[in-house]
């Protein structure tokens, strides 16, 4: 007598979640790498000025942690892309899996690698900040103290970007998949628009407006909806688009 | 209850038909060995049995249930065939665990004992081992998943000739232990004809032949002698293959349906009558009427 296994939805995703745990960790020594060189990068500061008069001169340099901040956005976008790729979405179907199960999983494992990159952003921006204190040799270091609240808002809408870039970076990862003559639109239309920003000297490129619709709000809580809609919707239409492929050649 | 079902099904890369309405059944618990030549459909109708790939047109069934994108499917059937991907990540110990938690009739005791027999080591990635391991961890975890449906395409590819006994030997004793319903498609017939209960022939995306292992050493028959005489006995016979061998003998593969008037006037011929390996009977079977490679050369 034959008995066959029943599965869940939602048993076979945690189960493809731990294997992704383990089977994506490679991602994360990207996150460290990319992480050590950003803190270098903004070892050297990014602004500053100077002045003085006949008696006494000072200049002054100001760290932050936006080069880490940027280079954790970008790995989350390509962390996203490459989890599109065919030898990784091939991997889930060795195993138990089917179409829905299989993007549950990833979204769910890129939720949990934009909080580890939120987290830890948040950390390499602290290290920054005690690196400047014990490595330069300066007589003033003023550093502008956060509350704890907006400690946490900045965790939050870091974790908030972070996942925003991998669903993103998701969906520019299906649309490759789908049809190759992406690779060449998707990188002309960013490069394309970032250039004529430049040319043409003005902020009005749709890639910047878009960019400003999250960048500009003021209210954490709309700010949180809008990622949120935008991030659902990315991996919405990716999920869509993912019909069209085969599941597994 | 059918395990497997194929009604009319057709499955077509732009013009060319990879699957011919396709037609047959399988039921429970029996070994079926899937065979024919490159090109014959094989491992398309593996795909789409396996839910990898969806048919243009007909009805395929896996355990009642259309098998695309299907996740009861899924977890009660594995395919093992040779463009397994597995993660870089993770080591083999890593990988066995992976499947262990995935597959819940996994014997991780099975999966260890192989493991430890074809001197796998833990700690390698899969991307690192040689075809024929590869073939070997992947065929180590199509056995110890023990899923009611086990589809091998081409499972020994790159094995050598021991470790392609020992799987098979291996895939008997535990069919035995645990009868489940196997198919294993192979170029090599003699191999595996051992183990299996049924043959299920594909040509050009047809069933050919589908009939247990037993019935097809019965099917056909050789006659040989000489020329003329194989010639004008040959006539109204059903004759699968006939060649020339030399010194003016010929021989000729039949279908094995001679009464025995038929067997007499053969005799007094002095045709003369062999059997035939299966391996050598499906080649003629689904050789293209075109000769054989001889015809090449003989061109001119």
């Amino acid at each position: 007598m034959m008995y066959l296994t029943k599965v869940s939805l939602w048993d076979v995703v945690k189960k493809q979640f731990r294997f992704k745990l383990k089977s994506f960790r490679g991602m994360f020594t990207s996150l460290m790498i990319l992480q050590v060189m950003a803190l270098l990068f903004s070892l050297s500061g990014e602004g500053g000025g100077g002045g003085g008069t006949d008696m006494f001169s000072y200049d002054m340099k100001l760290y932050s942690g936006n080069i880490i901040t940027a280079f954790m956005m970008i790995w989350a976008l390509i962390s996203a892309i490459v989890v599109t790729t065919q030898a990784y979405r091939f991997d889930d179907y060795t195993f138990v899996a089917n179409r829905l199960s299989s993007h549950l999983a990833n979204i769910l494992f890129l939720g949990w690698a934009s909080i580890i990159g939120g987290i830890t952003t948040v950390l390499a921006s602290q290290s920054l900040k005690l690196s400047v204190f014990f490595l330069k040799d300066r007589e003033f270091v003023e550093s502008q103290p956060l509350t704890v609240l907006q400690m946490a808002e900045g965790l939050a809408a870091t974790i908030l970007y972070l996942f925003l870039f991998t669903a993103i970076g998701y969906l520019l990862g299906m649309l490759v998949q789908r049809n190759k003559i992406f690779m060449v639109i998707i990188p002309g239309f960013l490069f394309g628009s970032l250039f004529l920003n430049v040319l043409l000297a003005s902020e009005s490129t749709l890639v910047i407006d878009i960019g400003q619709l999250f960048v500009r709000e003021t209210s954490f809580l709309l700010f949180t909806v809008k990622v949120l809609l935008t991030s659902a919707l990315a991996y919405a239409i990716s999920a869509w688009i993912s019909n069209s492929l085969e599941v597994r050649k | 209850m059918s395990v497997l079902e194929f009604d009319s099904v057709t499955k077509t890369y732009g013009e060319k038909k990879a699957l011919d309405s396709l037609t047959f059944t399988l039921g429970e618990n029996k070994i079926t060995g899937l065979i024919g030549r490159n090109g014959a459909g094989k491992t398309t109708m593996l795909k789409i049995a396996a839910g990898f790939m969806s048919e243009s047109s007909g009805e395929v069934r896996v355990f009642g249930k259309h098998p695309f994108n299907n996740l009861t499917v899924s977890a009660n059937l594995i395919m093992i065939d040779n463009d397994m991907n597995l993660p870089a990540a993770l080591s083999l110990e890593e990988l066995l665990e992976a499947a262990a938690n995935f597959y819940p009739n996994w014997d991780m005791k099975l999966a260890r004992n192989l493991f430890d027999y074809f001197s796998l080591h833990p700690k390698q990635t899969h991307a690192g081992l040689s075809k024929g391991m590869k073939n070997t961890f992947n065929a180590i975890i199509g056995l110890a998943a023990r899923c009611p449906l086990t589809i091998f395409d081409e499972p020994t590819n790159g094995m050598d000739a021991g470790v392609r006994k020992d799987f098979y030997r291996a895939l008997l004793k535990d069919y035995i232990a645990n009868p489940r319903t196997i198919i294993i498609s192979s170029h090599h017939l003699n191999e595996v004809e051992d183990i299996l209960e049924d043959i299920l022939l594909l040509k050009d995306g047809k069933q050919f032949l589908h009939m247990p292992v037993e019935e097809l050493r019965e099917y056909a028959v050789v006659v040989s002698g000489k020329e003329e005489a194989v010639n004008s006995w040959l006539r109204g016979h059903e004759v699968f293959h006939k060649s020339e061998v030399s010194f003016g003998r010929t021989f000729a593969v039949i279908r094995n349906d001679l009464s025995d008037e038929q067997i007499a006037a053969a005799m007094k011929m002095s045709l003369e009558f062999s059997t035939i390996s299966n391996e050598d009977l499906c080649l003629y079977l689904t050789s293209q009427e075109k000769g054989g490679i001889d015809d090449v050369f003989n061109k001119g």
